[in-house]
């Protein structure tokens, strides 16, 4: 998840990525996600329960929507 | 990849630019403007304008967040940065914004701890580790990051983290469109809505601009075909003599947006009274503040920042770009003096930026049309 010329600034522009729920863990309201081999801890407060395998939407590590 | 090849078919394309082409009036100058630097990106990176008719036209809007920031909010940020014991933490293209006296990066140089962080939430684990320093976060961009922002200082207060502190630089994005429909020097036929802030706000938020205004908007996707498409739909509103909102992006913007994100951001933020965008100067209840009840985390509170309103470059004209008055390339620094790795102005730093988007995939200079 880079800022980087030839792709979008995918933390401070308006862009989101797809990614793939790893794993959750449903107390703390965080989601280990997936996109292109490289992980990052998502938060998934604001989309209602995710299970693994499920496609969000994510902006500087928030998931805005299910994909 | 799913979403994704589907939205960059040639064939489809050639079909969309096709319609487009049977769709304007020959003799008509069509002005479009993009909100999104996203789109902004999309449109030069896949060469969306070279499928367009001559007479339909492209303006760039003020949608890039790090575009918009003022020098004087860096120079803020520096000040913050520079307080013994802060570790100062922002996203990577706020580190390399001119301040009036060096960026983020330079003031790293010189000795201040300035980390780049992939989202607050990075943030709120650096000021777990050191819980005897006060971390920072400078937040920046539009209602697609600010519910990262609230979220995460929910969260430091109650994982009790009393040393993680944010800068809010948040902005809204329905008052700058306001401003530049009421700017007489700019003649807009229709909007394309930005994509991603819309599946926070919704689409409702837009409905002013074809109530007030009468002109189309159509929110919009950031993959080449959804951009055609939204340029299409938009120039058949034209042509029928409708104006209203349309969502092509329904694949994720629900037309009441995202209403927990909405709550949380309610609940932690406040707006400001007014504030500086550049280009567009003073603009009232544009921006966020964080909340009185999250006063004991925001750093402008802790911290004594100077608030000095400081001019742009005289040789920069990021103003007049960022109101899609002038293309980048009319600009007097534009691939010369700015570039992306020494830039002048804001629009030259982020890939969202109108003037990094023509540099990078190559529209150095055009004939000037004689209108």
């Amino acid at each position: 998840m880079r800022c980087d010329h030839d792709e979008h600034c995918i933390t401070c522009g308006d862009v989101a990525v797809e990614m793939t729920v790893l794993r959750v863990d449903d107390e703390r309201c965080l989601a280990l996600c997936e996109v292109g081999g490289e992980k990052e801890t998502v938060e998934v407060g604001l989309v209602g329960p995710v299970a693994p395998g499920d496609a969000v939407l994510v902006h500087a590590g928030t998931a805005l929507q299910k994909a | 990849m799913r979403f994704v090849d589907e939205f960059r078919d040639p064939d489809l394309g050639r079909a969309l630019a096709g319609e487009i082409l049977a769709s304007v009036e020959p003799g008509r100058h069509y002005k479009v403007m993009e909100v999104c630097g996203g789109h902004t990106h999309s449109i030069y990176k896949y060469g969306i304008d070279d499928l367009l008719p001559e007479n339909v036209e492209l303006v760039h809007g003020p949608g890039c967040p790090v575009c918009v920031i003022p020098m004087g909010r860096v120079d803020d940020g520096i000040a913050i940065a520079k307080q013994p014991g802060v570790i100062f933490t922002c996203f990577g293209d706020m580190m390399r914004i001119p301040g009036s006296n060096g960026s983020l990066l330079d003031a790293k140089a010189e000795g201040a701890d300035v980390r780049m962080v992939y989202s607050p939430l990075d943030a709120l684990r650096i000021a777990k580790r050191n819980p005897d320093r006060d971390v920072v976060f400078f937040a920046i961009g539009f209602e697609t990051t600010a519910p990262s922002t609230a979220l995460t200082l929910k969260r430091a207060r109650a994982e009790g983290v009393p040393n993680f502190l944010c800068m809010c630089n948040h902005v809204t994005i329905v008052p700058p469109l306001r401003a530049l429909l009421d700017s007489p020097d700019l003649r807009l036929d229709g909007f394309i809505g930005p994509g991603h802030v819309s599946t926070v706000v919704g689409a409702r938020p837009f409905e002013f601009i074809p109530a007030d205004y009468g002109k189309p908007v159509v929110i919009s996707g950031f993959e080449p075909l959804d951009v055609l498409q939204s340029i299409q739909m938009i120039l058949r509103q034209l042509a029928e003599g409708r104006c209203e909102v349309e969502n092509q992006y329904t694949r994720v913007v629900p037309y009441e947006g995202n209403l927990r994100a909405l709550e949380v951001m309610s609940e932690v933020f406040q707006l400001r009274p007014h504030f500086e965008w550049r280009g567009l100067g003073f603009i009232s209840q544009s921006a966020l503040a964080l909340s009185d009840a999250y006063a004991d985390l925001d750093a402008e509170r802790r911290y004594e920042v100077p608030g000095v309103r400081v001019a742009d470059p005289k040789a920069c004209q990021c103003g007049e770009v960022l109101k899609g008055v002038i293309k980048p390339w009319e600009c007097k620094v534009f691939g010369t003096a700015c570039t992306p790795e020494r830039p002048i102005g804001t629009c030259m730093v982020s890939p969202e930026g109108a003037c990094a988007a023509y540099y990078n995939y190559g529209r150095y200079a055009r004939e000037r049309e004689v209108v």
